[in-house]
C-alpha cells in the first residue's frame, strides 16, 4: 500500500506543477503568431511519441554529475537528483507534458477570438481578460489536463524504472511494485495491487467525468485532436 | 449637466496592405472625417468596412497613415505612435456582440469599469441599464435572453465606459424592423447628450434610411462616395454600389446622339433597337455606357399613355411576374430589351396584369443612372 | 506487357534468393542472462564464424525471461544468472531433456569510474563508507540472482547496516551498472563479467571474493518449444567447448569441479 500512496502523492505533486507551468506554456501556444511556434509545438509533444525508455535514458544522463540537472541540484543541494522523489517528479512533469499542455491549448483557442478582441477594447488587459474571460471558459479544458496528468503519471512505469532506483517509500512506485513481484513470481500480490489500482484510478475518472458531466460540459469535446 | 462627453471628430487617413511585397492581397486606402453624430459607413461585403473598423479600434495596424479624435492621436506610423485598444477611449460593438458568456447582464456591463471606484461604478451602470431599458435583465446570463436584449446589452456595455468614438459593425441584421427600430430610438437619444462620432456599419439600405445622417460609401478598399445619403445612394456612380443600393436593371447601352442644350441624351439598348433618354454626361456617340434603373421608378400602363412628362415610353410584352414580398416584380420584354418593374398587388388586379399582356413602360429621363465600373 | 514480366522476373528473384538463403543456415534465439552481455556476443560470433548458422540474443533479467518462456516466449536456448529458473522450466516439462548444464559461475565486484579515486583495490568494502559516496546501486535482491549474492556479501562484510541507506536497486545487472556509468551513484555491487567489458574496463574494479555469498551457479537450457532442434542443440554443445570457455574465463567467469578449464585458444580484441 505504501507504494499505491507513493504513486497517488507523485500524481498529485505532478498535476500541480503542470497545472502551474502548463497555463503559461499553452497560453503562449495558444496566442503567440510567432513563425516558430511550430518548433515548441513538436517539443512538447515529443513525449507523446518517444518511448519512455529514450527519456528515462536521457534523464539518467542529465541527471548525472556530468548533466545540466545533475551539476544543477548537486550545486544546490549537495547531492544527485537521481532516486529521489523529487527526480521522479521532474521525470514525470517532462512526461506528461503533452497531457497537460495539449487540452489547455485546445480549450483557449476553443474561446471566441471577438471576446478576446471585446475586453481588450473595454480596457482589461492580456491578464485581466485571461483571468475574466479566457479561463472560465476553459474549465473543461482545465479539468482534462488536470485528469489527463493525473492518470498519466500514476500508471508511469517506463521512465520510473530507468531513474528511479526502486527505494521503498521514495521511488517504489506501484508500477514498479507490480513488476517487482511478477518478476520474483509473486503473482498473487502483484494480481491485489494492480486490482486496488485499477479501482482507484477508475474511481477518480469516474467521479471527475461524472461531476463534469453535470455541470453540463463535455470534456472529451477538448480531447486533443493532434 | 454630468456626464456628457463632446469629442472632437474622428479622422482616419490610412492604408493597410495584406500579402506579399509585390502581390498586395488586400488594400484599404481611405481618408474619412466622421463628425459627431451617426454616420453610416456602406458598401458590399469584403469592401474593406469592418477592416477601417478594427484600425480605429486598435485591433488591427494600418500599414501606413494616421487615426485621431480631434486632437488626440490613435496612430500616426510616422509619428511611431499606435496606442493600444485598451487606452483608445474606442467603443466597438461587434456583428456577433461577443458578450461574455459566463458572466451576467450586469457584470457585462461593468466590465469595462474595473478602473473606476465600486459605488461609482454601480450608479453608472444603474444608469446606462435603464437607459437602454434592461435593467430587469441585470442577473441573467446572456443566453438566457432574446436577440433584441442582448443588442441593447451590448451597446449598454460599450457606451457606458463614455467612449469618445462609438463603432458598430452591422449591429442589427439579425433584427425584425421593430425592434430595429426601438433600438435605433435608444441610440439616437443617447447621442444626442453624448455627443461623440458614431461610425455605423451596415450593407443594408434600410437601415441608411432609418439612420441617415451622413454616409460614407466605399467599395473595394477605396471611398467611393461622401454625403447625404441621397447623394450618395440615390445617384451611384459605381455598379456594384448601384447593386448594392437596389438598382434592380442594369442595362448596357451605346451612346447615340447628345443633346446639350436639353441635358440630355440618348443610348441604344444594347442588342436592341430601343433607345432611351438619359441625362447627360461626358460621353461621345458610340461611346459604351451602363444605365442604373430602380424597379420602383418604372411605371407601367395598359394603354398608351399621353400627357406625361416622362421621355420614355416602351411598348412591351409582359414576360413574367413573380412575389417578392409585398411587391410583383414584373419581367416586360420590349423589342428585346427587358426591364423590371415593380408593382403593388392591388395594381396587379385593378390593371389585370397577366403574361404575355401588352404594357406600356414609362420611365423618366432623371430615374436613369449612368454608373461605371 | 515487358513492364509486368519485369515485376514477375523480379519476384521470382526474390523468392529463389530467400529460398536459396534459408538454406543456408538457421537462425537461433537466445535468452540471456544480463551478466553474458559481452562475453556471450564473442562467443556468438565465434559460433557464427564456425558454422552457417545466426544467433540471435536478447540480453535481460533471469526472472523477466523466466516468466516470459513459461507463458510461451519462443526462445530456442535460454543462459540464466542462477540455477533455479533452469530447473523449474525443467520441472514445468519446457525443457529439451538432457539439456540443463551449468556452464560457467559468476563473480561480482565493486566498480567505481576511474576518476572517482575511491581506491576499491586496497579500501575494499571500505570504500563504500567514503562520505564522496552518495548512492551505491545493485541488483534488486527480490529476483536478480546477482542481487542476491550482492547481498548476502554485503550483510558478510559487516558494513550492510551503516551503508545500507545509500543502496538503489536496478532492475537487473545492467541496470545497476548503468547507475554507476552515468554517474547518478558512485559505486556499484555489478557482475564480474560487465567489469571486465570493453565498456567498464576503464574503472576501478575489485574482484569480491566467492566465499561472501553462494556461487552463482549459471544453468543454460535448450526449450522444448524450439523450431529447429539440431541448431539449437549445435550452439548448446558450443557452449560446453573450449573456444566458449575461453571466452567466459577472460570475463571472470570459473567452472563448476566436474569441469576442468581450458587455456583460451582464442586471440586478444
Amino acid at each position: 500500500m505504501e507504494a499505491l500512496f507513493l504513486s497517488v502523492r507523485l500524481a498529485l505533486c505532478v498535476s500541480a506543477i503542470l497545472f502551474a507551468i502548463g497555463m503559461p506554456l499553452a497560453y503562449w501556444l495558444a496566442y503567440s503568431r510567432w513563425r516558430g511556434k511550430f518548433l515548441v509545438e513538436s517539443v512538447v509533444a515529443l513525449p507523446l511519441v518517444l518511448p519512455p525508455t529514450v527519456l528515462g535514458f536521457y534523464l539518467l544522463v542529465a541527471m548525472g554529475p556530468r548533466g545540466p540537472l545533475g551539476k544543477l541540484w548537486q550545486a544546490l543541494f549537495g547531492h544527485g537528483l537521481a532516486f529521489t522523489f523529487t527526480g521522479l517528479i521532474v521525470a514525470s512533469v517532462l512526461y506528461s507534458l503533452p497531457f497537460a499542455v495539449q487540452p489547455l491549448v485546445a480549450s483557449f483557442e476553443g474561446v471566441d477570438r471577438k471576446l478576446l478582441d471585446a475586453s481588450a477594447v473595454l480596457g482589461a488587459s492580456a491578464l485581466r481578460t485571461f483571468r475574466r474571460v479566457v479561463f472560465p471558459m476553459s474549465i473543461p479544458g482545465v479539468l482534462t489536463a488536470l485528469v489527463l496528468s493525473f492518470a498519466h503519471t500514476l500508471g508511469e512505469f517506463g521512465v520510473v524504472l530507468m531513474v528511479g532506483g526502486n527505494l521503498p517509500g521514495i521511488t517504489r512506485t506501484v508500477s514498479i511494485d507490480i513488476y517487482d513481484h511478477v518478476q520474483s513470481l509473486e503473482y498473487a500480490d502483484a494480481n491485489r495491487m494492480a486490482v486496488i489500482l485499477l479501482v482507484f484510478s477508475f474511481a477518480v475518472l469516474s467521479v471527475v467525468y461524472g461531476v463534469n458531466r453535470r455541470v453540463g460540459r463535455r470534456v472529451w469535446a477538448t480531447w486533443p485532436a493532434r | 449637466m454630468a456626464g456628457e462627453v463632446e469629442s472632437g471628430a474622428l479622422t482616419a487617413l490610412i492604408r493597410v496592405q495584406r500579402g506579399g511585397a509585390s502581390q498586395p492581397v488586400f488594400v484599404l486606402d481611405i481618408s474619412v472625417a466622421v463628425p459627431s453624430g451617426i454616420t453610416i459607413l456602406f458598401g458590399p461585403s469584403g469592401s474593406g468596412k469592418s477592416t477601417l473598423l478594427d484600425c480605429v479600434a486598435g485591433l488591427l495596424r494600418p500599414t501606413v497613415g494616421r487615426i485621431a479624435v480631434g486632437d488626440r492621436v490613435l496612430f500616426d506610423s510616422s509619428g511611431g505612435v499606435n496606442l493600444p485598444p485598451q487606452q483608445r477611449r474606442v467603443a466597438y460593438v461587434f456583428q456577433s456582440l461577443a458578450l461574455f458568456p459566463r458572466m451576467s447582464v450586469e457584470e457585462n456591463v461593468a466590465y469595462g469599469l474595473a478602473d473606476t471606484p465600486e459605488a461609482r461604478r454601480g450608479e453608472r451602470v444603474d444608469l446606462i441599464l435603464a437607459a437602454f431599458r434592461v435593467a430587469h435583465l441585470r442577473s441573467r446570463k446572456p443566453g438566457e435572453i432574446s436577440g433584441g436584449e442582448q443588442q441593447r446589452v451590448a451597446l449598454a456595455r460599450s457606451l457606458v465606459t463614455l467612449p469618445q468614438v462609438l463603432l458598430l459593425d452591422e449591429p442589427l441584421s439579425r433584427l425584425d424592423a421593430e425592434l430595429k427600430a426601438s433600438i435605433v430610438e435608444d441610440l439616437r437619444a443617447w447621442n444626442q447628450t453624448q455627443r461623440i462620432p458614431i461610425l455605423y456599419v451596415t450593407h443594408s439600405r434600410d437601415e441608411v434610411d432609418a439612420l441617415a445622417q451622413r454616409v460614407i460609401a466605399i467599395e473595394h478598399g477605396r471611398v467611393i462616395g461622401q454625403g447625404h445619403p441621397r447623394e450618395v445612394l440615390d445617384a451611384p456612380r459605381r455598379t456594384r454600389l448601384a447593386l448594392a443600393a437596389g438598382f434592380e436593371n442594369l442595362l448596357d447601352a451605346t451612346v447615340v446622339s447628345l443633346r446639350e442644350a436639353d441635358g440630355v441624351m440618348s443610348a441604344r439598348l444594347a442588342e436592341t433597337a430601343v433607345e432611351i433618354e438619359v441625362p447627360l454626361s461626358y460621353a461621345t456617340p458610340g461611346d459604351r455606357v451602363r444605365i442604373a434603373v430602380r424597379a420602383g421608378d418604372i411605371m407601367l400602363a395598359t394603354q398608351h399613355p399621353s400627357g406625361l412628362s416622362a421621355r420614355n415610353v416602351l411598348e412591351g410584352q409582359i414576360e413574367s411576374m413573380e412575389h417578392r414580398g409585398t411587391l410583383i416584380a414584373v419581367h416586360v420584354n420590349c423589342r428585346s430589351a427587358v426591364l423590371m418593374s415593380h408593382v403593388t398587388p392591388g395594381a396587379l388586379r385593378s390593371l389585370e396584369l397577366s403574361t404575355g399582356k401588352t404594357v406600356w413602360v414609362v420611365l423618366k429621363t432623371h430615374s436613369c443612372h449612368l454608373v461605371s465600373d | 506487357m515487358t513492364y509486368i514480366s519485369k515485376i514477375l522476373g523480379v519476384a521470382a528473384l526474390l523468392i529463389m534468393g530467400s529460398a536459396v538463403a534459408r538454406g543456408q543456415g538457421a537462425q537461433i534465439s537466445v535468452a540471456a542472462a544480463a551478466d553474458l552481455t559481452f562475453a556471450l556476443n564473442e562467443i556468438a560470433k565465434e559460433y557464427e564464424s564456425q558454422t552457417h548458422n545466426k544467433v540471435k540474443i536478447v540480453y535481460g533479467s533471469s526472472g523477466n525471461f523466466f516468466s516470459q518462456i513459461q507463458n510461451g516466449a519462443p526462445f530456442d536456448v535460454f543462459l540464466s544468472a542462477d540455477l533455479e529458473y533452469p530447473r523449474k522450466l525443467q520441472a514445468a516439462g519446457l525443457v529439451e531433456s538432457g539439456t540443463l548444464y551449468r556452464y560457467a559461475i559468476g563473480e561480482i565486484a565493486l566498480w567505481c569510474p576511474a576518476n572517482l579515486s575511491l581506491d576499491l583495490k586496497n579500501k575494499h568494502w571500505n570504500a563504500l563508507k567514503d562520505p564522496r559516496v552518495q548512492k551505491i546501486a545493485m541488483a534488486n535482491p527480490a529476483h536478480a540472482p546477482y542481487g542476491r549474492a550482492a547481498l548476502e556479501a554485503l550483510q558478510k562484510s559487516g558494513i550492510y547496516s551503516q551503508i545500507q541507506p545509500k543502496l538503489v536497486y536496478g532492475e537487473n545487472i545492467s541496470q545497476a551498472a548503468q547507475f554507476v556509468q552515468s554517474g547518478n551513484a558512485q559505486i556499484g555491487i555489478v557482475a564480474l563479467s560487465l567489469a571486465l567489458s570493453p565498456a567498464m574496463k576503464s574503472g576501478e574494479t575489485w574482484e569480491i571474493p566467492g566465499d561472501m555469498h553462494e556461487p552463482i551457479e549459471q544453468a543454460v537450457v535448450v526449450l522444448k518449444r524450439t523450431k529447429d532442434k539440431p541448431a539449437a542443440r549445435s550452439f548448446f554443445n558450443f557452449l560446453k567447448g573450449d573456444s566458449a570457455r575461453g571466452i567466459l574465463v577472460d570475463y571472470g567467469f570459473t567452472f563448476p569441479a566436474h569441469a576442468p578449464v581450458a587455456p583460451s585458444t582464442r586471440r586478444e580484441p
